[in-house]
């Protein structure tokens, strides 16, 4: 933890500082107690779940939310009143939650970029100039007429980015910048953030759902319930959890979860894997415990061990939470009953599509996309954002005709029998819609009446909806008041209502903190095993996508890999080599010069990574050219190669080469 | 699955949408107290202050002769027609007076005005009249003319030494008029009535197509249209709970403002008007679904609204009778639910009129309104996908 | 308070506004065509009114009365019956206005000097309607009273025809139609529509613009940077001030060069005038923006409040004069009124800078008013 000092190294005042804040909406308390100190030039980042009073906390840092208790300090000025909070706007800028939702959508980049800098009294000059080199860097340069609202999920963030950055503030509050975005686009927005951070010398608060960015950051807070749970460091925050994650691959996976699950607290499946979390830090010795708790039969065949990464580490400080206060997170229920598939179909593929085509004007959105699922299966649909995912299940489910080729769900024909298909069918969709005004049990009583669901059954399944949702005694709330995560498993559990054999998912984890994700998957994992539901998923979360069954990644409308993830992973490993993570003792001079021979190298907080096909070879000489340059270099540790590099790595080079296919054209 | 099951489904699917609407309606807090304001408050804002019979027109005298005669003449002009602003100096003043709008007239009485009179010369006497509002000026020239022709005959008559009270005179044509539906003329009845109607005409239109930009905007069509709900299911329990929630509106307003307040008769079957605002509402939902399926935001489902609302309003006959409306407007007229809705709730509140002499005019306004429905159904079908 | 600032907003406003095509031809159609359709459909003077009468006598007087009727350009005589359980439908289906039954003997009355009663039945439902067709009938048969009476004294006093008639009826009314002396309603209603379409309107394009960017959460942008609420609100209702100023000039236009109507007073003033008519209606369309909270309520409170008020309170229709004492307290709260006069003194009657100054300042203290309001209502730092 930074010492509470109240002056940055150079004397001048801390950017933030908050103490004891707490704000309430009506009786619903949103942050109590909440204490925090960022010094110049930090990148400061804010992880938790939706709901967790992140925003809250932001948006009052910013001056533009009253707050009930404690202080806040911006650049020394007291920020406690409107008149206050003006003082300090010219030197901060704000990006507000949501996916291009501060833009306006009918403008072009251009436009949009000018209107931020016009009401920042950026003169024009120096606008010009700016606006070329952020738009280069962002790689947005060759859309600048381009309306906001045809950009995709990504180039929307990235605009936004540049929009709160134009006047230079020296220090900018990013709320959620990254949540819907695809892996790639956001690795590119974490490397412009840092680049321009380090060279305007800007202090940034940010806040994330995405546990494996907190990484990046020089501080973390990990916040829940308007709690903080803990700061520091991320590796003081690891620390804070001295354990091994032990995956087992073992023959009968739901019999192994179940065993050791009363040994330990942390326990998931992961596609094929049993994943937990064993308390010691001694692998070995975890490794062999977990193996003494199977019985004979349920002996693993294969069993590997990692540090574990910061997601763990924040569930099990939740669970030390819940254990010392006595304090109980909702969690999700588990799926008992359900309508079982008749015996000949639960062989049967689920969902397929047959060079599926969906062409707009004269852009190809989905571009003969074949695939297959079959009954039980959880299979990932993947790819940036606008590479043709959701069009994809659009037509699958009937919403969107094809333009040619055709699919099949449930055994029927998805041309001739939309309305089978749509009442065979679950789906929950990108964003929450389902009604806010209503409450969680007017909502599974409107689904249930519109799937059909007798009415005598209604009262019985809305029960059971409401266990498998984790929602038990939260029938009476309203929806607005429910955080993102119980909203996203009530939209499950509004799928669910009429107990479908296929599911479609598009991207139901948005936003949603590490624990609702878990529940979320624990219902998805049991249905898909137990009831042999078909679940089609797309995600942006690539740990999520580690847990997949099988994994399709599209790229502009086509499909470009259709493979387990292991086999993804392992292509990748074969094709371009390891990944490697160094730490150093002057992180941002040697991010420079490994850049300077390894220009895919990237900065990951302090730390750096890449990708080497030579990994002894490249280890030494990134030792040589740093000790040459007077860095330390403290450590190097081989990472797995995980979805996330199987994404990024696949997309990025397909993107080289599309490139390269238009400049030869 | 037989038929019954079918139709059961059905029913059920449209019943728990329906109730899904009532519950949001009821949860909207602010779109409760426009229904109650418009429904209440605006109907009896209309019915206690507006009028469109022309009463105490400020008139201003100018009196060159100053005889017992011209102080009769000027004396007759009295209230409720006449509101006199009294006798002032000359012709200048009244022309201020009229630029001002403080009058609306200035007669003028001329010189030797008793005498020429009593010579049973014919005397001419001139009455200066604003026209800028045409048709109120035609009508206060009117009540002059009625003040001053039984004053004059008085005049003349005594101008031959015949007194006008003679028995001898010939009494001629005398009209026992009576006035039906609405006896003492109170504009009270229409002018809450017609406001009832404008308030059912807009609200029928702007409430559902508000519903439907609203469940565009925030995202849950998506939801609604991967669901087995057919297009029709997703917009008939809007359409009926919008109508009922215009039912209850007219409710309020019949029997808390027109009835109690204002006494308007009611002569015919309520339930003949419940029922028949019901087809009305129904209609002019048709039209709100139209409107919010060519439109991508409020903003402009407003300016299409009011380009619709206001020729269903102004063309309905409550300001122009279809008699005075040139050839094309009138078509559009007989074209627009609104003008047959306006009818036959007048002939059903003050008329005591009922089915058996309104039935043309309900099967034609049921028959506008299915078309619009129906063009209005087909149009957000398509939509759909 | 920063130019450049309001410009930003205002810049921004206008092209978000030139994009949403649909909204952008609407906001400057619409009023054209609600003046061109309202200019027409209102200003038919009353004439035809379809009546229908009884004739149980069936005489030469009583075809004599009956031919007044039918020769008159203010009725159409849409039916003679015989029976008048006939004409009941008919009234109550809206078809006649009113029905006179002329009774057996009138002829035989009139000839030997008796009273001769007739009845008229009127549809009461329309109150203005049957004010007027009573007044037109009353003068039809104050005009036959008239000449039976002229005749009676030609015959009784021995003297002229002509020379009784003058005695019937000496004082002639000499109208002089001061402003519109072809009493075209047209010449004074088109000048007119302005206030109500400029008040219907422009609240309803501002109405949105606040609450939309609260809806969407955009507003944070405004909230976190250095615009002050006063520039956000100004550039906010600078465009639409601007539109409706133009569509003002469009209408002025169409009612001097479509409906001919006089333009007397002085252009300067009306434009100004006008200008701070349509700050005062886009001032009225940002307070409701600033108020509500979801952009449907904003939506449907801006459409009924105007309709309803511009129809009733303006002075447009319905000379304020005319309207009840609570009704004409009701006229003050709406800056219409205050521009009707403005429209009548500078179109039709050319009257004064000076006599009309007091509204032109009134319409600027509703600008005021209802800006403070907005103002007061918006703020950068909300509680939730």
């Amino acid at each position: 933890m930074a010492t509470a000092s109240v002056l940055n190294g150079d004397g001048s005042a801390l950017p933030i500082r908050v103490s004891e804040f707490g704000k309430s909406y009506g009786k619903v308390v949103a942050v109590r107690e909440a204490s925090l100190d960022v010094v110049k030039g930090e990148m400061y980042g804010l992880i938790g779940p939706d709901g967790a009073g992140k925003s809250t906390l932001m948006k009052s840092i910013a001056g533009v939310l009253a707050y009930d208790a404690g202080s806040i300090e911006v650049f020394g000025q007291k920020v406690d009143s409107e008149e206050s909070a003006e003082l300090i706007k010219s030197r901060i800028g704000l990006m507000p939650q949501g996916l291009g939702l501060n833009l306006s959508p009918d403008l072009s980049i251009e436009e949009n970029i000018d209107y931020f800098a016009r009401v920042r009294l950026v003169p024009p000059s120096e606008l010009e100039a700016r606006k070329d080199r952020f738009l280069k860097m962002t790689r947005l340069d060759s859309f600048r007429n381009r309306p906001m609202k045809n950009l995709s999920g990504g180039m929307k963030q990235k605009l936004g980015l540049i929009c709160s950055l134009i006047h230079l503030p020296e220090l900018i509050i990013l709320d959620e910048p990254t949540t819907g975005v695809d892996p790639v686009s956001r690795r590119d927005f974490w490397a412009i953030l840092s680049e321009l951070s380090r060279a305007e010398g800007m202090t940034a608060l940010i806040s994330t759902a995405y546990m494996e960015e907190a990484l990046r950051f020089d501080r973390v807070s990990l916040m829940h319930e308007g709690r903080f749970l803990a700061s520091g460091t991320p590796e003081e925050l690891v620390g804070l959890v001295p354990g091994t994650m032990v995956e087992l691959r073992c023959p009968n996976q739901i019999e192994a979860l179940g065993v050791l699950r009363e040994y330990y607290a942390q326990v998931e499946p992961r596609g094929e894997w049993v994943r937990l979390l064993a308390d010691t830090a001694d692998r070995d010795k975890a490794k062999s415990e977990a193996i003494s708790f199977l019985p004979p039969d349920l002996q693993p065949t294969e069993v590997r061990t990692w540090d574990p990464d910061l997601e763990d580490v924040f569930i099990a400080l939740l669970r030390q939470r819940e254990q010392t206060e006595g304090e109980a997170t909702s969690a999700a229920g588990t799926v008992e009953t359900y309508a079982a598939l008749p015996e000949e179909q639960m062989e049967r593929t689920a969902i397929e599509a047959m060079e599926l085509t969906r062409i707009f004007g004269s852009f190809t959105a989905v571009d003969h996309v074949t695939f297959q699922v079959k009954q039980g299966e959880i299979f990932g649909l993947l790819g940036a954002n606008g590479a043709g995912k959701s069009t994809c299940i659009k037509m699958l489910t009937g919403i969107l005709p094809p333009s040619s080729g055709e699919g099949q769900v449930s055994g029927a024909d998805m041309r001739f029998a939309g309305q089978e298909i749509k009442e065979r069918i679950g789906y929950v969709s990108q964003a929450f819609s389902l009604y806010i005004d209503l409450t969680v049990l007017e909502n599974i009583m409107l689904y249930a009446g519109i799937y059909g669901v007798p009415k005598d059954l209604r009262p019985e399944r809305a029960e059971w909806v409401l266990n498998v949702a984790g929602l038990s005694g939260r029938g009476d709330a309203k929806v607005a008041s429910l955080p993102m995560g119980l909203r996203q498993r009530l939209s499950l559990g509004c799928a669910l209502v009429h107990q479908p054999s296929t599911l479609f998912l598009d991207e139901p984890t948005s936003g949603v903190d590490p624990v609702g994700r878990r529940q979320f998957w624990d219902i998805l994992y049991r249905l898909s095993r137990v009831h042999n539901v078909a679940i089609l998923f797309t995600t942006h979360y690539m740990s999520e996508a580690e847990s997949c069954d099988h994994i399709v990644l599209m790229f502009a409308g086509r499909v470009v890999a259709d493979a387990p993830p292991e086999s993804l992973e392992d292509n990748i490993e074969n094709q371009v080599g390891h990944l490697l993570e160094f730490r150093t003792s002057d992180p941002p001079n040697a991010l420079g010069l490994v850049t300077s021979i390894f220009p895919e190298a990237l900065a990951y907080g302090s730390r750096i990574r890449l990708i080497s096909s030579d990994p002894t070879g490249d280890e030494q000489r990134i030792r040589e050219i740093l000790t040459e340059h007077g860095i330390q270099v403290l450590s190097v540790t081989p990472k797995p190669i995980s979805m996330e590099e199987v994404f990024v790595h696949t997309v990025t080079s397909l993107e080289r080469e599309s490139e390269k296919a238009k400049g030869a054209a | 699955m037989s038929l019954m099951n079918v139709w059961k489904n059905w029913a059920s699917r449209l019943s728990v949408m329906t109730y899904k609407e009532i519950l949001q309606f009821l949860r909207d807090p602010i779109l409760m107290l426009i229904l109650v304001y418009a429904f209440i408050l605006g109907v009896r804002n209309a019915g206690t202050s507006v009028s469109m019979q022309i009463e105490h027109a400020p008139i201003a005298f100018i009196d060159n002769d100053r005889s017992n005669t011209s102080r009769e003449v000027i004396y007759s002009f009295q209230e409720p027609w006449f509101s006199p602003y009294g006798v002032i100096s000359g012709p200048r003043e009244g022309q201020r007076l009229l630029d001002s709008g403080k009058v609306m007239a200035v007669l003028d009485i001329p010189p030797q005005f008793e005498e020429s009179l009593m010579r049973g010369d014919p005397e001419s006497i001139q009455l200066q009249l604003d026209t800028s509002n045409s048709s109120i000026a035609e009508i206060v020239e009117g009540y002059a003319s009625q003040v001053m022709a039984p004053l004059g005959q008085t005049f003349g008559l005594k101008s031959l030494g015949i007194s006008s009270s003679s028995s001898s005179l010939p009494p001629g044509i005398i009209d026992a008029h009576r006035i039906w539906f609405n006896p003492n003329v109170l504009d009270s009845w229409f002018q809450s009535v017609c406001q009832l109607i404008q308030v059912i005409t807009m609200l029928a239109l702007l409430l559902p197509a508000a519903a439907m930009v609203r469940e565009k905007e925030r995202g849950t069509i998506e939801q609604l249209t991967v669901s087995p709900l057919s297009p029709l299911q997703i917009i008939l329990p809007k359409v009926i709970s919008m109508t009922l929630a215009i039912i209850i509106g007219c409710c309020l307003s019949l029997f808390i403002v027109i009835g109690p307040m204002f006494h308007v008769p009611m002569k015919g079957s309520l339930l003949l008007f419940f029922v028949i605002t019901a087809i009305y509402v129904f209609s002019m939902t048709g039209i709100g679904v139209f409107i919010a399926s060519i439109s991508r935001n409020l903003a402009q489902v407003g300016l299409l609204s009011i380009m619709l609302l206001t020729p269903m309003i102004y063309l309905s006959g409550k300001f122009t009778p279809p008699e005075a409306m040139p050839g094309a407007l009138l078509a559009v007229m007989y074209i627009q639910p609104t003008y047959y809705y306006l009818n036959i709730v007048f002939g059903i509140l003050l008329k005591g009129a009922g089915v058996q002499i309104l039935w043309l005019q309900i099967l034609i306004m049921i028959a506008l309104g299915s078309v619009i429905f129906i063009a209005a159904m087909r149009r957000f079908k398509r939509q759909m996908g | 308070m920063n130019g450049r600032r309001i410009i930003a907003v205002a810049s921004k406003e206008i092209r978000e506004v030139a994009r949403d095509k649909l909204f952008a031809v609407l906001a400057f159609v619409l009023p054209s065509f609600l003046m061109l359709l309202l200019g027409v459909c209102l200003s038919m003077d009353v004439e035809n009114i379809p009546i229908a009468i009884v004739d149980n006598d069936n005489t030469p007087e009583s075809r004599d009365f009956t031919s007044r009727f039918s020769s008159s350009r203010y009725f159409n005589l849409v039916s003679i019956a015989y029976d008048d359980r006939e004409l009941d439908p008919l009234l109550k289906n809206n078809v006649i206005r009113a029905v006179i039954i002329i009774p057996a003997h009138f002829g035989k009355n009139i000839n030997k000097g008796r009273p001769a009663p007739i009845q008229t039945l009127l549809d009461g439902t329309y109150t203005s309607r049957a004010q007027i067709t009573k007044g037109y009938i009353s003068s039809i048969i104050a005009s036959m009273n008239g000449n039976l009476l002229a005749q009676y004294i030609s015959r009784i006093k021995g003297i002229p025809l002509d020379r009784a008639q003058i005695a019937v009826r000496p004082v002639s009314v000499d109208s002089r139609y001061l402003y519109n002396p072809s009493i075209k309603s047209v010449l004074g209603l088109a000048p007119r529509l302005l206030v109500l379409i400029l008040y219907m309107v422009p609240p309803l394009l501002t109405g949105l613009g606040v609450v939309r960017e609260k809806e969407t959460g955009s507003i944070f942008n405004v909230y976190a940077s250095t615009l002050t609420r006063g520039e956000y609100l100004i550039g906010k209702l600078i465009p639409y001030v601007g539109i409706a100023f133009l569509n003002a000039i469009v209408l002025l236009l169409i009612a001097l060069l479509v409906f001919g109507a006089p333009f007397k007073g002085s252009m300067l003033f009306f434009l100004v005038s006008t200008l701070a008519y349509v700050v005062s209606t886009c001032c009225l369309g940002l307070m409701i923006s600033t108020l509500m909270t979801t952009q449907a309520a904003a939506m449907i409170f801006t459409a009924i409040v105007t309709q309803i008020t511009a129809v009733n309170f303006s002075g447009v229709m319905v000379p304020v004069g005319s309207l009840s004492p609570g009704g004409q307290k009701i006229a003050h709260l709406f800056p219409c009124m205050f521009y009707t006069r403005i429209i009548e003194g500078t179109f039709l009657k050319g009257t004064g800078t000076a006599q009309l100054w007091l509204n032109v300042l009134i319409l600027v203290i509703f600008s005021i008013v209802l800006f403070t309001i907005s103002y007061l209502q918006f703020h950068k730092r909300t509680n939730a």
